[in-house]
Protein backbone atom coordinates (compact mmCIF):
# COMPACT_ATOMS: atom_id res chain seq x y z
CA UNK A 1 0.00 0.00 0.00
CA UNK A 2 2.85 2.35 0.95
CA UNK A 3 4.72 1.51 -2.27
CA UNK A 4 1.59 2.10 -4.30
CA UNK A 5 1.19 5.60 -2.80
CA UNK A 6 4.83 6.46 -3.50
CA UNK A 7 4.49 5.26 -7.09
CA UNK A 8 1.35 7.39 -7.49
CA UNK A 9 3.13 10.52 -6.25
CA UNK A 10 6.11 9.76 -8.48
CA UNK A 11 3.85 9.47 -11.52
CA UNK A 12 1.95 12.67 -10.71
CA UNK A 13 5.06 14.86 -10.32
CA UNK A 14 5.90 15.28 -14.05
CA UNK A 15 2.32 16.25 -14.81
CA UNK A 16 2.39 18.92 -12.05
CA UNK A 17 5.71 20.36 -13.26
CA UNK A 18 4.71 20.38 -16.90
CA UNK A 19 1.52 22.30 -16.11
CA UNK A 20 3.46 24.83 -13.98
CA UNK A 21 6.00 25.27 -16.78
CA UNK A 22 3.17 26.01 -19.18
CA UNK A 23 1.76 28.59 -16.79
CA UNK A 24 5.17 30.26 -16.50
CA UNK A 25 5.53 30.35 -20.25
CA UNK A 26 2.10 31.90 -20.56
CA UNK A 27 3.11 34.58 -18.02
CA UNK A 28 6.34 35.35 -19.81
CA UNK A 29 4.70 35.76 -23.16
CA UNK A 30 5.65 39.17 -24.45
CA UNK A 31 4.31 41.27 -27.31
CA UNK A 32 6.47 41.64 -30.37
CA UNK A 33 9.21 44.16 -29.77
CA UNK A 34 9.18 47.37 -31.79
CA UNK A 35 12.60 48.69 -32.70
CA UNK A 36 13.11 52.34 -33.39
CA UNK A 37 15.97 54.77 -33.29
CA UNK A 38 13.76 57.88 -32.95
CA UNK A 39 11.89 58.91 -29.84
CA UNK A 40 10.17 62.16 -28.99
CA UNK A 41 9.70 63.41 -25.45
CA UNK A 42 6.64 65.50 -24.68
CA UNK A 43 6.74 67.98 -21.79
CA UNK A 44 5.58 66.47 -18.50
CA UNK A 45 1.90 67.12 -17.80
CA UNK A 46 0.83 67.94 -14.26
CA UNK A 47 -2.70 69.28 -14.60
CA UNK A 48 -4.22 67.28 -11.74
CA UNK A 49 -1.19 67.13 -9.45
CA UNK A 50 0.53 70.49 -8.98
CA UNK A 51 4.30 70.21 -9.31
CA UNK A 52 6.84 73.08 -9.03
CA UNK A 53 8.08 74.39 -12.38
CA UNK A 54 11.67 73.38 -11.65
CA UNK A 55 10.58 69.76 -11.11
CA UNK A 56 8.73 69.68 -14.44
CA UNK A 57 11.68 71.08 -16.34
CA UNK A 58 14.18 68.85 -14.52
CA UNK A 59 12.07 65.77 -15.32
CA UNK A 60 11.91 66.72 -18.98
CA UNK A 61 15.58 67.61 -19.37
CA UNK A 62 16.81 64.56 -17.45
CA UNK A 63 14.55 62.32 -19.53
CA UNK A 64 15.98 63.72 -22.78
CA UNK A 65 19.56 63.29 -21.53
CA UNK A 66 19.06 59.75 -20.26
CA UNK A 67 17.41 58.66 -23.52
CA UNK A 68 20.34 60.10 -25.45
CA UNK A 69 22.71 58.17 -23.19
CA UNK A 70 20.77 54.95 -23.83
CA UNK A 71 21.76 55.07 -27.48
CA UNK A 72 18.67 56.31 -29.30
CA UNK A 73 19.97 57.96 -32.47
CA UNK A 74 17.42 60.75 -32.46
CA UNK A 75 15.82 62.09 -29.31
CA UNK A 76 13.41 64.81 -30.32
CA UNK A 77 12.00 67.37 -27.95
CA UNK A 78 8.41 68.60 -27.89
CA UNK A 79 7.61 70.77 -30.89
CA UNK A 80 10.72 69.82 -32.87
CA UNK A 81 9.87 70.22 -36.57
CA UNK A 82 12.43 67.56 -37.57
CA UNK A 83 10.43 64.88 -35.75
CA UNK A 84 7.73 64.88 -38.45
CA UNK A 85 10.13 63.38 -40.97
CA UNK A 86 11.41 60.64 -38.63
CA UNK A 87 10.49 57.06 -39.51
CA UNK A 88 8.99 54.79 -36.81
CA UNK A 89 8.83 57.63 -34.32
CA UNK A 90 7.76 56.76 -30.79
CA UNK A 91 6.33 59.49 -28.59
CA UNK A 92 6.68 59.43 -24.81
CA UNK A 93 3.87 61.15 -22.89
CA UNK A 94 4.34 61.57 -19.14
CA UNK A 95 1.69 62.61 -16.64
CA UNK A 96 2.38 63.20 -12.95
CA UNK A 97 0.06 61.06 -10.82
CA UNK A 98 1.44 61.81 -7.37
CA UNK A 99 4.09 64.06 -5.88
CA UNK A 100 5.58 64.20 -2.40
CA UNK A 101 8.05 67.10 -2.10
CA UNK A 102 9.98 65.74 0.90
CA UNK A 103 12.78 67.65 2.60
CA UNK A 104 16.54 67.39 2.15
CA UNK A 105 17.07 68.79 5.63
CA UNK A 106 14.81 66.16 7.21
CA UNK A 107 16.58 63.41 5.26
CA UNK A 108 20.02 64.48 6.40
CA UNK A 109 19.07 64.99 10.01
CA UNK A 110 16.89 61.92 10.54
CA UNK A 111 17.93 59.58 7.66
CA UNK A 112 14.51 57.91 7.61
CA UNK A 113 12.16 60.86 7.09
CA UNK A 114 11.76 63.43 4.34
CA UNK A 115 11.91 61.24 1.24
CA UNK A 116 10.98 62.92 -2.03
CA UNK A 117 8.84 60.86 -4.35
CA UNK A 118 7.22 61.50 -7.72
CA UNK A 119 5.04 58.98 -9.58
CA UNK A 120 4.54 59.44 -13.27
CA UNK A 121 2.36 57.58 -15.73
CA UNK A 122 4.40 57.01 -18.89
CA UNK A 123 2.66 56.24 -22.16
CA UNK A 124 4.56 55.33 -25.29
CA UNK A 125 2.60 55.88 -28.49
CA UNK A 126 3.39 55.79 -32.18
CA UNK A 127 3.28 58.97 -34.27
CA UNK A 128 -0.46 58.52 -34.88
CA UNK A 129 -1.16 58.37 -31.16
CA UNK A 130 -1.83 54.64 -30.86
CA UNK A 131 -0.67 53.43 -27.41
CA UNK A 132 2.17 50.90 -27.51
CA UNK A 133 3.14 50.64 -23.85
CA UNK A 134 1.94 52.15 -20.58
CA UNK A 135 3.72 51.99 -17.27
CA UNK A 136 3.92 53.85 -13.96
CA UNK A 137 7.40 54.97 -12.96
CA UNK A 138 8.41 56.37 -9.57
CA UNK A 139 11.40 58.59 -8.96
CA UNK A 140 12.67 58.73 -5.38
CA UNK A 141 15.40 60.22 -3.26
CA UNK A 142 15.59 58.56 0.15
CA UNK A 143 18.88 59.42 1.80
CA UNK A 144 21.32 61.75 0.08
CA UNK A 145 20.94 64.53 -2.43
CA UNK A 146 18.61 67.40 -3.19
CA UNK A 147 14.92 67.01 -3.93
CA UNK A 148 15.50 67.39 -7.67
CA UNK A 149 17.51 64.17 -7.64
CA UNK A 150 14.18 62.33 -7.73
CA UNK A 151 13.77 63.58 -11.30
CA UNK A 152 17.09 61.99 -12.24
CA UNK A 153 15.98 58.69 -10.67
CA UNK A 154 12.73 58.80 -12.66
CA UNK A 155 14.57 59.59 -15.90
CA UNK A 156 16.94 56.67 -15.46
CA UNK A 157 14.07 54.24 -14.86
CA UNK A 158 11.92 55.54 -17.72
CA UNK A 159 14.83 55.49 -20.15
CA UNK A 160 15.57 51.89 -19.16
CA UNK A 161 11.97 50.94 -19.98
CA UNK A 162 12.28 52.67 -23.36
CA UNK A 163 15.58 50.94 -24.02
CA UNK A 164 14.29 47.48 -23.09
CA UNK A 165 11.17 47.79 -25.20
CA UNK A 166 12.09 49.91 -28.19
CA UNK A 167 15.82 50.31 -28.64
CA UNK A 168 17.29 48.60 -31.73
CA UNK A 169 20.62 48.13 -29.97
CA UNK A 170 19.03 46.09 -27.17
CA UNK A 171 19.65 42.47 -28.10
CA UNK A 172 16.52 41.05 -26.37
CA UNK B 1 24.29 137.82 -10.91
CA UNK B 2 24.10 136.25 -14.36
CA UNK B 3 27.77 135.21 -14.16
CA UNK B 4 27.13 133.47 -10.84
CA UNK B 5 24.07 131.70 -12.27
CA UNK B 6 26.04 130.59 -15.31
CA UNK B 7 28.83 129.27 -13.10
CA UNK B 8 26.32 127.38 -10.99
CA UNK B 9 24.68 125.89 -14.06
CA UNK B 10 28.05 124.80 -15.47
CA UNK B 11 28.97 123.23 -12.15
CA UNK B 12 25.67 121.33 -12.04
CA UNK B 13 26.12 120.19 -15.65
CA UNK B 14 29.65 118.96 -14.92
CA UNK B 15 28.46 117.17 -11.80
CA UNK B 16 25.63 115.44 -13.70
CA UNK B 17 28.03 114.51 -16.53
CA UNK B 18 30.47 113.02 -14.03
CA UNK B 19 27.77 111.03 -12.26
CA UNK B 20 25.91 109.64 -15.30
CA UNK B 21 28.48 107.01 -16.50
CA UNK B 22 28.96 105.75 -12.96
CA UNK B 23 25.20 105.40 -12.52
CA UNK B 24 24.88 103.64 -15.87
CA UNK B 25 27.65 101.17 -15.05
CA UNK B 26 26.14 100.57 -11.63
CA UNK B 27 22.80 99.81 -13.33
CA UNK B 28 24.48 97.39 -15.74
CA UNK B 29 26.30 95.69 -12.90
CA UNK B 30 23.07 95.27 -10.99
CA UNK B 31 21.60 93.34 -13.94
CA UNK B 32 24.26 90.62 -13.78
CA UNK B 33 23.85 88.12 -10.97
CA UNK B 34 25.95 85.20 -9.85
CA UNK B 35 24.04 82.01 -10.61
CA UNK B 36 24.38 78.24 -10.86
CA UNK B 37 22.94 76.55 -13.91
CA UNK B 38 21.53 73.27 -12.62
CA UNK B 39 20.43 71.81 -15.95
CA UNK B 40 19.16 72.74 -19.37
CA UNK B 41 21.46 75.06 -21.30
CA UNK B 42 23.02 73.40 -24.34
CA UNK B 43 26.80 73.14 -24.11
CA UNK B 44 26.91 74.04 -20.43
CA UNK B 45 27.69 71.42 -17.81
CA UNK B 46 25.29 70.69 -14.98
CA UNK B 47 25.86 72.73 -11.81
CA UNK B 48 28.01 75.23 -13.70
CA UNK B 49 28.68 78.47 -11.86
CA UNK B 50 28.54 81.71 -13.81
CA UNK B 51 26.90 85.06 -14.30
CA UNK B 52 23.32 85.53 -15.43
CA UNK B 53 22.16 88.76 -17.02
CA UNK B 54 19.53 90.17 -19.33
CA UNK B 55 21.10 92.24 -22.09
CA UNK B 56 19.57 93.65 -25.29
CA UNK B 57 16.86 91.04 -25.66
CA UNK B 58 18.89 88.04 -24.53
CA UNK B 59 19.20 86.02 -21.35
CA UNK B 60 22.97 85.59 -21.10
CA UNK B 61 24.76 83.01 -18.97
CA UNK B 62 28.54 83.41 -18.86
CA UNK B 63 30.49 80.43 -17.55
CA UNK B 64 34.26 80.86 -17.79
CA UNK B 65 35.00 81.72 -21.40
CA UNK B 66 31.77 80.18 -22.69
CA UNK B 67 28.65 82.27 -23.21
CA UNK B 68 25.15 80.96 -23.75
CA UNK B 69 22.43 83.27 -25.04
CA UNK B 70 18.69 82.68 -25.10
CA UNK B 71 16.49 85.15 -26.92
CA UNK B 72 13.85 86.61 -24.62
CA UNK B 73 11.26 86.42 -27.40
CA UNK B 74 11.74 82.62 -27.50
CA UNK B 75 11.02 82.26 -23.78
CA UNK B 76 7.50 80.97 -23.35
CA UNK B 77 7.53 80.63 -19.57
CA UNK B 78 9.62 82.05 -16.77
CA UNK B 79 8.95 81.14 -13.13
CA UNK B 80 10.79 82.19 -10.00
CA UNK B 81 10.73 80.16 -6.81
CA UNK B 82 12.62 79.60 -3.58
CA UNK B 83 14.57 76.74 -2.12
CA UNK B 84 17.33 76.13 0.40
CA UNK B 85 20.75 74.55 0.32
CA UNK B 86 23.39 73.46 2.80
CA UNK B 87 25.51 76.24 4.24
CA UNK B 88 28.48 73.92 4.59
CA UNK B 89 30.00 72.97 1.24
CA UNK B 90 29.71 69.69 -0.57
CA UNK B 91 33.07 68.08 0.25
CA UNK B 92 33.22 69.31 3.83
CA UNK B 93 29.56 68.42 4.25
CA UNK B 94 30.15 64.87 2.99
CA UNK B 95 33.22 64.38 5.20
CA UNK B 96 31.38 65.79 8.20
CA UNK B 97 28.81 62.97 7.92
CA UNK B 98 31.51 60.71 9.36
CA UNK B 99 31.94 62.96 12.40
CA UNK B 100 31.12 61.26 15.72
CA UNK B 101 28.04 61.93 17.83
CA UNK B 102 26.01 63.21 14.88
CA UNK B 103 28.23 66.20 14.22
CA UNK B 104 27.55 66.02 10.50
CA UNK B 105 23.83 65.90 11.04
CA UNK B 106 24.09 68.95 13.25
CA UNK B 107 25.80 70.83 10.40
CA UNK B 108 22.92 69.85 8.10
CA UNK B 109 20.63 72.01 10.22
CA UNK B 110 22.36 75.13 8.91
CA UNK B 111 20.92 76.00 5.54
CA UNK B 112 20.74 79.15 3.45
CA UNK B 113 17.82 80.26 1.34
CA UNK B 114 18.23 80.57 -2.41
CA UNK B 115 16.09 81.65 -5.34
CA UNK B 116 15.34 79.47 -8.34
CA UNK B 117 14.62 80.67 -11.84
CA UNK B 118 13.04 78.27 -14.29
CA UNK B 119 12.91 79.16 -17.96
CA UNK B 120 11.17 77.32 -20.81
CA UNK B 121 12.16 78.34 -24.32
CA UNK B 122 12.09 77.11 -27.91
CA UNK B 123 15.06 76.82 -30.25
CA UNK B 124 15.17 77.58 -33.99
CA UNK B 125 13.51 74.22 -34.82
CA UNK B 126 10.69 74.86 -32.38
CA UNK B 127 11.99 72.28 -29.90
CA UNK B 128 11.14 72.94 -26.27
CA UNK B 129 14.02 73.38 -23.82
CA UNK B 130 14.06 74.13 -20.12
CA UNK B 131 16.75 75.60 -17.90
CA UNK B 132 16.98 75.92 -14.12
CA UNK B 133 19.17 78.41 -12.28
CA UNK B 134 19.76 79.01 -8.59
CA UNK B 135 20.95 82.35 -7.25
CA UNK B 136 21.00 84.57 -4.20
CA UNK B 137 17.73 85.50 -2.53
CA UNK B 138 15.91 88.40 -4.22
CA UNK B 139 17.69 88.24 -7.57
CA UNK B 140 15.43 85.79 -9.41
CA UNK B 141 12.43 88.10 -9.26
CA UNK B 142 14.50 91.00 -10.65
CA UNK B 143 15.74 88.92 -13.59
CA UNK B 144 12.24 87.59 -14.19
CA UNK B 145 10.85 91.13 -14.38
CA UNK B 146 13.62 92.16 -16.78
CA UNK B 147 12.91 89.16 -18.97
CA UNK B 148 9.20 89.95 -19.10
CA UNK B 149 9.96 93.60 -19.86
CA UNK B 150 12.10 92.49 -22.80
CA UNK B 151 9.49 90.19 -24.34
CA UNK B 152 9.51 86.92 -22.39
CA UNK B 153 6.18 85.26 -21.60
CA UNK B 154 5.04 83.82 -18.29
CA UNK B 155 2.13 81.69 -17.19
CA UNK B 156 2.61 82.51 -13.51
CA UNK B 157 0.83 85.83 -13.86
CA UNK B 158 -2.17 84.21 -15.56
CA UNK B 159 -2.29 81.54 -12.86
CA UNK B 160 -2.12 84.17 -10.16
CA UNK B 161 -4.92 86.03 -11.89
CA UNK B 162 -7.01 82.87 -12.13
CA UNK B 163 -6.35 82.09 -8.47
CA UNK B 164 -7.29 85.62 -7.49
CA UNK B 165 -10.47 85.38 -9.57
CA UNK B 166 -11.43 82.03 -8.08
CA UNK B 167 -10.73 83.25 -4.52
CA UNK B 168 -12.73 86.42 -5.11
CA UNK B 169 -15.62 84.42 -6.60
CA UNK B 170 -15.49 82.07 -3.57
CA UNK B 171 -15.61 85.06 -1.26
CA UNK B 172 -18.58 86.42 -3.22
CA UNK B 173 -20.36 83.05 -2.95
CA UNK B 174 -19.80 83.04 0.80
CA UNK B 175 -21.14 86.55 1.10
CA UNK B 176 -24.21 85.62 -0.90
CA UNK B 177 -24.83 82.57 1.30
CA UNK B 178 -24.65 84.74 4.40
Amino acid sequence: MKHLLQAGIFLCLPAVFSSSDLALLAGKEQPTKISTSSIQVVMIQSDETPVPAEFKVALYENLVRQLEKRGFQHVYREGDRNASSAADLIVLHSTVSSFKPGSEKAREVTTVAGATSISIHCQFTNSEGRPLLEQDVTGKVRFFGGNLRATYDFAKKASRIAYENFSPTNGK
Amino acid sequence: MTVRTTKTLIAIALFVAAITPAAASAQQASKAAKAVQLIGLPGVKENAKGTLSVESGYLRFVHGNATCDVSTSSIQDVVSGDDSQKSVGKTVGAISMAAPYGGGRFLSLFRKKIDTLTVEYRDADGALHGAIFTMAVGTAEVIKKELIAQGAHTTARAEQGANAQSSSSNARDKEQKQ
